[in-house]
């Protein structure tokens, strides 16, 4: 990095903070702090909402995904738009009739307090380790490329997002994220088009897109319906729709996001605008990917994308194993130059046997070329066999160090630093809130003054903060904890979904039955858990949301019709 | 601690369209012609 590098990116990610701060700095009271004062027009909120969402990882993976298994991830987000007018339609006039600062807030009024203590834990617990992982997960990469302890990634992006949260709140969150936002998505569009710049002279960009195209890296939507395949439309529009619905709806970072909007209106739009913008959006960041491969169809990529990897080989026994991999891996790019020029050829002339051809031929010397890389892994693995060998997170951010101009590395990497600060302060800030409005406010410590609240609010903040800090510093003493963050996360999703469901579409559905079949459904799902992790039954983790959720919807039904109870008067008005 | 104050529900004609009801329609009719448009890319290049 160079010294103009440092100064972009310092000073993109300071006056950021900077402005966060002094934006925020008259917030003397808790609703200030906790609901933004409820004045965010339609469209801050729509950018707060894409922000929260868009970690650093989906800044670092998705190009990377691309790159490796071309476009269709696009149809994972199919569901979203969907998923953002049911909410807009049927939930929030429901967040709004109440008044609530949390989405746990409406499960009182709509059952009791246990049920909305119960449902506020969950998140809790989920969210806190996430958080976690949300700063960890860019920082083992960004310490990997920038050659940093990891310590110095962890602390750049915690602390000062921690400064700006505590000190100014859901406001903060809201005014930084319209400004990362507009880094990020400013940062993404000069990636693209300095890709295309860098073509070789005489490549068209309809020659570049088509050779993406002939080696199926353009497969953007695919309506064949297999449940084996991840990413469908169908699975897309259906699973999708689901999923967005449960972290739209019930997910308080981002049901804090909507809630401080001026009005319901405003609210709405806020909403819509991430339903407008979301898939188009997706779709730029892996055409980037896109771009970054074809970049590296006539430029030599690494033999490995992860260069802390590959040091680790240097000076030991393998070093000579690793230069003729390396030889070999050059030379099969060599030999592949002229059969994509071949293929450009054809694609000019329409000739589809020439096209046809080179498509086989490209196949089998990247067959060639995938052997060299299983190598150059194993050898890592040998020389130490704690290391992670999947490479293709460190695709796009390789491509930034090593070809971007001068003055731009420093703002792409300012485009991960946002990214991985937009999330977490959502989180801190939504943990914070949770825990002062559905537990030590209404529980704990009753009939306070504000200015109580508030301390208690910023405390509250620094401590999610420091739990989120401990556990990035300490993830990696962990092999399988980040696993454990996903299991941890199923457990406990498909329950506080269901519940929600409940809640807005079975109204006969009162307290009692919905608390105990939570209780019931929870203890199976963990059942179930324990059967998987022995062996007995198998089941990918990820069913259990789906499970966890149906559960719950399936029982407090039956439990209903057993009549184990009626609901509160009223709450079919909610 | 007060609650915050009461929202006004009332709700407002939304801008440009004349009901809700087509703001909702415009969103998935576009998200429509959006995945039709990436079909057809994907048809284009494949």
């Amino acid at each position: 990095m160079t010294t103009i590098d440092w100064i972009v990116m310092g000073g993109t990610l300071s006056f950021i903070v900077a402005f966060g701060v002094w934006k925020t700095r008259n917030v003397d009271n808790v609703r200030s702090y906790l609901m933004g004062d409820k004045d965010l027009p339609w469209w801050t909120i729509g950018l707060s909402i894409m922000a929260t969402q868009a970690s650093a990882i989906t800044f670092l993976s998705t190009p990377g995904q691309a790159y490796q298994d071309g476009m269709r991830f696009a149809q994972f987000y199919f569901g979203l738009p969907v998923a953002m007018v049911i909410l807009a339609v049927f939930v929030l006039p429901i967040y709004y009739k109440l008044n609530v600062y949390t989405a746990y807030e409406y499960l009182e009024s709509r059952f009791d307090l246990r049920t909305r203590t119960f449902t506020a834990i969950l998140f809790l617990i989920q969210r806190g380790l996430a958080a976690g992982l949300t700063i960890y997960a860019p920082a083992i990469i960004l310490s990997s490329i920038l050659e940093w302890p990891l310590t110095y990634t962890v602390f750049l992006i915690g602390l000062l997002v921690i400064i700006y949260t505590v000190a100014g709140g859901t406001k903060a969150v809201s005014v930084t994220q319209k400004q990362q936002m507009i880094v990020i998505l400013s940062g993404m569009f000069i990636a693209a088009i300095i890709l295309v710049n860098q073509f070789p002279e005489g490549l068209r960009f309809s020659d570049a897109v088509g050779v993406a195209g002939k080696m199926g890296k353009l497969n953007v939507v695919d309506f064949t319906f297999d449940l084996d395949n991840r990413y469908t439309f169908w699975s897309g529009m259906l699973g999708g729709t689901f999923l967005f619905l449960s972290y739209f709806g019930t997910d308080q970072s981002q049901v804090q996001r909507y809630l401080s909007g001026k009005s319901l209106t405003e609210s709405r739009l806020g909403l819509l605008f991430n339903g407008i913008f979301k898939v188009p959006m997706q779709f730029l960041v892996l055409f980037v990917g896109v771009l970054v491969f074809i970049f590296f169809q006539f430029q030599r990529p690494p033999v490995h994308f992860n260069s802390a990897n590959l040091q680790k080989i240097e000076g030991t026994a393998y070093e000579d194993d690793l230069v003729q991999l390396e030889q070999q891996h050059t030379a099969i790019f060599d030999e592949r130059q002229g059969v994509i020029q071949d293929m450009v050829g054809a694609i000019r002339q329409d000739d589809e046997a020439a096209i046809s051809a080179a498509q086989t031929q490209i196949a089998e010397l990247d067959a060639q070329d995938d052997a060299i890389r299983s190598e150059v892994k194993d050898l890592i693995l040998t020389v130490d066999p704690a290391s992670k060998t999947e490479d293709t997170d460190y695709v796009f951010i390789t491509f930034v160090i090593n070809y971007l101009p001068v003055g731009l590395v420093g703002l792409l990497l300012a485009v991960i630093f946002s990214a991985a600060m937009s999330s977490t302060s959502s989180e801190l800030n939504a943990l914070a809130t949770t825990t002062v409005i559905d537990l030590y406010r209404r529980s704990l410590s009753k009939d306070k003054s504000d200015g109580h609240y508030l301390r208690a609010s910023r405390w509250f903040t620094i401590m999610w903060g420091v739990v989120a800090l401990i556990f990035a510093l300490t993830a990696n003493l962990f092999e399988n904890l980040i696993q454990a963050v996903n299991i941890i996360g199923s457990l406990f999703y498909g329950a506080i979904l269901g519940i929600f469901l409940v809640a807005f579409f079975l109204k006969q559905v009162g307290s009692r039955a919905v608390f105990l079949a939570a209780l019931i459904g929870e203890s199976i799902i963990l059942i179930i858990f324990y059967l998987t992790s022995q062996g007995i039954i198998e089941l990918a983790y990820l069913w259990l949301n789906l499970i966890g959720c149906a559960l719950v919807m399936v029982l407090a039904y039956i439990l209903y019709l057993l009549g184990m109870d009626k609901p509160k008067p009223g709450a079919s008005e909610a | 601690m007060n609650k915050p104050e009461s929202q006004d529900l009332d709700d407002e004609r939304p801008p440009i369209f004349k009901s809700w009801n087509q703001v909702y329609a415009f969103v998935l009719v576009l998200h429509a012609i959006i995945i039709t448009l990436f079909y057809l890319f994907t048809q284009a290049y494949s």
